[in-house]
């Protein structure tokens, strides 16, 4: 269990290691990905349970009054909500960091941030 | 009077949004005039405003409007309007509604109209939601929702200029984003709970009990802060700014350096103050704060591009901020507030005059410009009126606001003769502004300027008749913000409020 806290941790420090010091606009933006993948990773296994169920309701559940043992077994459904969420915005993100990396490398023919900086002249 | 729900604030210009490119469509399938798109923007917004103003006498009568999806708070979403929200909100439909109508001219030569609507609706939409929500996820996901079309605006003219600045603000916002969802994954994992209200009082039982403080209650504070200070443009985190108000269109500009940059400063009030109860980090950030004021001011020196040099004082302005809500007093709070008010009109009238002054000379460097006071002779006392706001003199908006601030960090000497030092500077620098572009010789490439449409002096009237009516009139800037102060400085009445149901 604790493994996945460790690797969520290499990877957050992994993608941020590539964002900050990579020469390239898509390994960049694929640092970008696995940092917020690592923090998914991170939020998820927070609601993992050893041997938990889906966190779903069968209608008969209820009538059956087992709804405290319910609780009990099943996983925590918030977190994977959260991911889902973020998940989407995420692609979002890398879709529009993409196109404009495409963009960069019509004006400037190369996809190195230290000779993107003509605004700096 | 009937009343709305705060959801309406969110759905009108969220649906808006996407019936934008239906109405361009149509309109142009009718061969009607190619602004409808932007007027349809233009009510969207303002009805908008109208929702959030009808809200206001509710708010004053010291009530706190609670909106339940479904369950009741601690295990629904609920949107929560107090004195902060409603304030924020009021200021971003307020100059929202005001760059709408300033789009509609300045805008009408470019092509992807609907487009450029859809955005600017979008980005309301975004910050309206994180002034209303009263959900720690939510806000995160309205923040990336402002963020991402902040992202695409600033890219719109598909100059080199602006995708470089696009891709830059990209970058370092999508790192803060991620900074704040880590925030809100470790909030989530201390104190099990994602409501704004629900969780006070938990952070509140995690901190008072442990004598060294947990180290995750100084990572969740400095996560957020970070992602915060990245929205807002605090030193450190400053570099997109300077790029990307510049290159984004010159409505665009006075929106991101008016409001949007406030949302960042909204979160950290809200979130670090508020929820986590981090009042001991005010030092911090009051240094934080010093050090953006004396660094965009001196950053500003020698520029030879308008907008540039007026996105440079943004941080700098955003600084004062910062130093007034890291004083964390009653009185640093409230001026903090009011510079925001103060800064988001004055930054958006200095935006649009520099706006007007590229629409009709083509140009934004200063060695080209000058001489356009018999040109554009409006434009330039509307400037010179920012101008006088932004340096704090007396009798205009931002002296009262500083006034304010400066009397919280009366008791740092240092502090005070920094910011008054930053204020002297922020003067000269507007004057030389002032002087380089509309002053002096008109170069003959510029004899056939005219003054800017009436549709374009239209807002800027408005902002500058406001700088002058909240300086002369400062009591009623500080009524304003008061119950906007009172939310913070008290929030025990937003927990009773929303957990208590009433």
């Amino acid at each position: 269990m604790s493994l996945n806290y460790v690797v969520a941790m290499l990877l957050i420090a992994l993608g941020l290691y590539c964002l900050l010091l990579k020469r390239n606009l898509i390994k960049m933006v694929i640092g970008l990905g696995v940092m917020t993948d690592g923090i998914h990773l991170f939020l998820i296994s927070m609601g993992y349970r050893e041997g938990g169920i889906a966190a779903i309701v069968p209608a008969g559940m209820l009538q059956d009054n087992v709804a405290a043992g319910f609780a009990s077994a099943a996983v925590d459904p918030i977190p994977q909500a959260l991911v889902l969420t973020s998940i989407v915005i995420n692609i979002c993100i890398v879709a529009l960091a993409l196109s404009m990396a495409i963009w960069i490398y019509r004006h400037y023919g190369t996809l190195d941030p230290s000779e993107i900086r003509r605004l700096r002249e | 009077m009937i009343e709305i729900p705060p959801i309406m604030a969110i759905i009108l210009p969220l649906f808006g949004a996407f019936l934008t490119p239906i109405v361009a469509f149509v309109s142009w399938r009718f061969g009607v005039r190619r602004q409808v798109c932007g007027w349809f923007a233009v009510a969207i917004i303002v009805a908008t405003f109208a929702i959030v103003a009808s809200m206001i006498p509710a708010v004053l009568g010291e009530k706190i409007l609670v909106y339940e999806f479904g369950r009741s708070p601690p295990l629904g979403i609920n949107l929560v309007v107090d004195g902060l929200s409603l304030f924020m909100a009021l200021m971003i439909a307020g100059i929202g509604s005001l760059v709408a109508i300033y789009s509609i001219t300045h805008m009408q030569h470019h092509t992807r109209l609907d487009l450029y609507y859809t955005l600017l609706l979008l980005i309301i939409t975004g910050m309206m939601g994180v002034v209303v929500t009263g959900d720690i996820f939510n806000l995160y996901v309205f923040l990336e929702i402002t963020c991402i079309s902040a992202y695409v605006l600033v890219a719109f003219e598909r100059r080199w200029e602006s995708i470089e600045a696009g891709i830059k603000y990209m970058i370092i916002g999508s790192l803060g984003t991620s900074f704040i969802l880590l925030g809100i994954t470790l909030t989530y994992g201390t104190a099990g709970s994602l409501n704004i209200a629900d969780l006070m009082g938990k952070f509140a039982a995690v901190t008072s009990g442990a004598e060294p403080v947990p180290l995750v209650m100084v990572l969740i504070p400095a996560l957020f802060v970070a992602g915060f200070c990245v929205k807002a443009a605090i030193v450190p985190f400053h570099a997109w700014l300077a790029d990307a108000h510049p290159a984004a269109p010159s409505p665009i500009s006075a929106l991101l350096s008016g409001v949007v940059v406030s949302i960042g400063m909204y979160g950290i009030l809200r979130v670090v103050y508020m929820m986590l109860g981090a009042l001991t980090i005010g030092p911090i950030l009051a240094v934080l704060g010093l050090v953006s004021v004396l660094v965009g001011v001196l950053m500003a020196f020698g520029q030879h591009d308008f907008k540039r040099m007026l996105a440079y004082h943004t941080i700098s302005q955003q600084g004062y901020v910062l130093l007034g809500v890291g004083m964390g007093t009653a009185i640093g709070i409230q001026g903090a507030l009011f510079h925001m008010l103060n800064i988001s009109i004055i930054q958006a009238l200095n935006f649009m005059c520099a706006g007007a002054v590229l629409y009709r000379a083509k140009t934004r460097n200063f060695d080209e410009l000058g001489g356009l006071r018999k040109s554009m002779p409006v434009t330039a006392i509307l400037f010179l009126v920012g101008a006088f706001s932004i340096s704090g003199t007396p009798l205009f908006n931002a002296y009262a606001s500083k006034s304010a601030i400066y009397a919280a960090s009366a008791s740092q000497p240092l502090y005070l003769a920094i910011a008054i030092l930053a204020d002297v500077l922020t003067m000269i620098f507007f004057l030389r502004a002032f002087r380089l572009v509309f002053l002096g010789t008109r170069p003959r490439h510029l004899l056939s300027v005219k003054e800017a449409p009436m549709r374009m002096l239209f807002p800027m009237c408005i902002l500058a008749v406001l700088c002058i009516v909240l300086g002369v009139l400062p009591r009623l800037g500080f009524n304003i913000v008061g119950t906007a102060q009172e939310a913070v400085t008290n929030p025990s009445n937003y927990v009773g409020r929303v957990l208590g149901g009433v």
